[in-house]
């Protein structure tokens, strides 16, 4: 059985126009060990999804429909007492920006065996410290600056930090959203590193959240490239990234350059995602597809399985394979 | 030495940039931090130079220096010949309708009280271009040539109002409005998608190609240096590294820090067998000496007396290629990705 499977997940913001429909039947499965990244442009809802599996939602956001199984237990449905047993100690999460929201007037080691207190009434003041001293070492800060202030750290050092806090009650997931984005070259690529490193040595199963497919491509098994809310592609990263299917993503990876060969012009994607107050009918892509026909407007896709596990949502795929 | 062809249009002789930091501990001694040393460099006539190195390299600082938020503590910097590191007065203030800035953040960039009428048509106002007519004139064919299209939807927004790619756009038009002969732009994209990053560096070398605008991009990723610039320079810790044209210095970099850079960059797509360098140390070796090669203390192939004991010299390796490296000549090694390898931006 997966670790966490995800079925149907719908989720909206009431907002002064309406319900914004920010996630719409998304369905996913992840196990033991493995990495899904999420990947898709800013306001796609990625966030959203990470937020979801927390239970943390805003006060306006709600789950429309669905079901979210973690251990074969649907957390969506259980009490908050239970969600406070399972968030932190089972399924914890690096939030976007976090690195930004270390309390200034603690100190970072004190921050951390804290949170180690607060989730775990049997273990005592010098043990959780012992913990931390080990957290440090496991994310790469060196000891002696366990008893610093976070502006003191560079960004990379509280990057490490926030890290060190999600490992803190040793979750068997992490959800990471972003957790590079605000990082120089060097930086995010050891910090890349010693995410692989720590999911491989603890065996812990990763959710990737990133607006940067080049990321994602570097620390996940398994993609899922979101676009307006809905799922559009998944599979492997191998099959996502050697044959990428859907327009979207294939106009995502154009985006990127190559060091070598001739400077090709990169062909951003034109317009703007549509409005999910009011989302469109049929594909919500299709505006800005350049392989858009008019039926398009009329039809939602459905997958289509390409592979066993890589899967597309466009009526291309359709056509090929439906009956003839 | 100038063994470069094409006019020089900017040139870093000697610039030094010290500051103050206010040490670890608070209230601790003030220790100096050496944001540039003795940078030397020429930017050319309408080209696009990037500067390029990890955080705290000394980018922005150099930026600063140019459009004068800051002044060097030692060293020239010229434009066209004119000396204009100490410019003061009236002459500051025309030499600033010259050279305009585009910084990191949207967000922070912007004035969120100010429209985007307001916004673009301020640098017009200080410098008294035109009447109220023209400016408006001025203003909408700005926003028309970053893509706000068409202008009058977007006069009237304020930044909240906008997406971050959409305040990006408006913060070049607000440079690009005086017609500027120099514009920095300092990782102008950091905070953006890539598809949206791909748009904005697309505006770019459109300016540069219809205004003949010069050019200084900021950036910490080699890949986007790689496509949007003609020269590019690296910088480590204030100091100069690498220098030469773009093709060049990434698929046969000489220096162990370009390498590192190289290596550092995410990368997806059809990429077969792509070699590392391994030039970076994991762990910053110790180091007591303030002489030496600014890369020493995470340099994997320097040798450790050699290294710490003397600076490298900037020599030139071959025309137009410059390293400062001693071992420059023996890292013959080339950059071996597909061409179906995509990296990070
Ligand atoms: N509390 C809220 N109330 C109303 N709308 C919201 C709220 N939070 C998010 N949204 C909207 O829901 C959509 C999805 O947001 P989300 O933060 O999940 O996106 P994201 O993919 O994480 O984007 P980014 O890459 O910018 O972080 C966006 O259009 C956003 O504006
Ligand atoms: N006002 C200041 N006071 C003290 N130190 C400063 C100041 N501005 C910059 N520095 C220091 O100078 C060095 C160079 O900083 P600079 O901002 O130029 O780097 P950068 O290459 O632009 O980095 P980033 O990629 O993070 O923007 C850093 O060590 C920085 O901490
Ligand atoms: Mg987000
Ligand atoms: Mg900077």
């Amino acid at each position: 059985m997966a670790l966490l499977e995800v079925e149907d997940l719908s989720i909206g913001y009431r907002t002064r126009l309406g319900l914004h429909r920010a996630v719409e039947g998304v369905s996913f499965s992840l196990e033991e060990g493995k990495s899904l990244g999420f990947v898709g442009e800013s306001g796609c809802g990625k966030t959203t999804v990470g937020m979801s599996l927390m239970g943390l939602l805003p006060r306006n956001g709600e789950v429309l429909r669905g079901r979210v199984l973690f251990e074969g237990r649907d957390i969506l449905s259980i009490s908050e007492e239970e969600l406070r047993l399972l968030r932190w100690k089972k399924i914890s999460m690096i939030f976007q920006a976090a690195m930004n929201a270390l309390n200034p007037v603690k100190k970072v080691a004190d921050q951390i065996s804290e949170a180690i207190l607060a989730h775990s009434s049997s273990v005592s003041k010098a043990e959780a410290s012992r913990q931390v001293e080990g957290l440090f070492q496991l994310v790469g800060v060196p000891k002696e600056r366990m008893r610093d202030y976070p502006h003191q750290y560079s960004g990379g050092m509280k990057q490490r930090a926030v890290i060190a806090m999600a490992l803190a009650c040793k979750p068997r997931l992490i959800i990471a959203d972003e957790p590079t984005t605000a990082l120089d070259v060097i930086v995010q690529a050891q910090i890349l590193e010693e995410t692989r490193l720590l999911q491989e040595q603890l065996g812990i199963s990763i959710i990737f959240i990133s607006h940067d497919i080049s990321i994602v491509a570097d620390v996940c098994h398994d993609i899922g490239i979101m676009y307006a809310g809905e799922l559009v592609e998944y599979g492997s990263r191998e099959e996502v990234f050697d044959s990428p299917a859907h327009p979207y993503t294939r106009a995502l990876l154009s985006s990127f350059p190559t060091l070598t060969g001739n400077r090709e012009m990169l062909k951003p994607i034109p317009g703007e995602p549509p409005n999910l107050v009011d989302p469109p009918k049929g594909c919500r892509f299709r505006e800005r597809c350049q392989e858009a026909s008019h039926e398009c407007s009329l039809i939602s896709p459905a997958w289509t399985e390409l592979f066993p596990r890589h899967k597309v949502r466009c009526i291309r795929f359709e056509r090929k394979k439906g009956p003839q | 030495m100038k063994e470069e062809t094409g006019t020089s249009f900017l040139s870093f002789d000697g610039v030094s940039k010290f500051y103050l930091s206010r040490g670890r501990m608070l209230g601790g001694s003030g220790r100096q931090v050496v944001a540039l040393n003795r940078l030397t460099l020429d930017i050319r006539k309408g080209e696009i130079f990037g500067l390029v190195g990890e955080s705290g390299s000394g980018k922005t600082t150099a930026g600063r220096l140019i459009v004068r938020l800051e002044e060097a503590d030692r060293g020239i910097i010229s434009v066209e010949g004119q000396d204009v590191t100490h410019l003061k007065g009236k002459r500051l203030k025309d030499f600033r309708k010259r050279v305009q800035m585009i910084f990191q953040d949207p967000y922070q960039s912007l004035n969120p009280q100010l429209s985007v009428l307001d916004t673009v048509s301020e640098p017009l106002l200080i410098h008294r271009v035109g009447d109220r007519l023209s400016r408006a004139e001025m203003v909408m064919n700005a926003l028309q040539s970053v893509g706000l299209s068409p202008p009058g939807d977007f006069v009237h927004r304020f930044p909240h109002q906008m997406s971050g790619g959409q305040r990006q756009r408006v913060a070049i038009a607000r440079a690009m409005v005086l017609r500027p002969d120099f514009v920095v732009a300092d990782e102008p994209t950091s905070m953006l998608d890539a598809s949206i990053s791909a748009q904005i560096f697309n505006i770019l070398l459109e300016m540069q190609k219809s205004l003949g605008i010069t050019l200084l991009f900021i950036t910490h990723s080699l890949a986007a240096a790689r496509y949007l610039c003609d020269r590019i320079a690296v910088i480590y810790r204030g100091n100069l590294m690498e220098l030469g044209p773009a093709d060049d210095v990434i698929q046969r970099s000489r220096h162990p820090y370009t390498r590192a850079l190289i290596d550092a960059l995410p990368k997806f797509g059809q990429c077969g067998e792509t070699e590392r360098f391994n030039t970076f140390l994991k762990a910053e070796r110790e180091s007591s000496s303030t002489v030496g090669c600014a890369f020493f203390g995470r340099c994997s192939i320097a040798n450790r007396i050699l290294c710490s004991q003397e600076v490298p010299p900037f020599k030139t390796v071959s025309p137009g290629r410059r390293v400062a490296c001693f071992f420059a000549e023996e890292q013959g090694k080339n950059l071996t990705a597909s061409k179906t390898c995509h990296y990070g931006i």
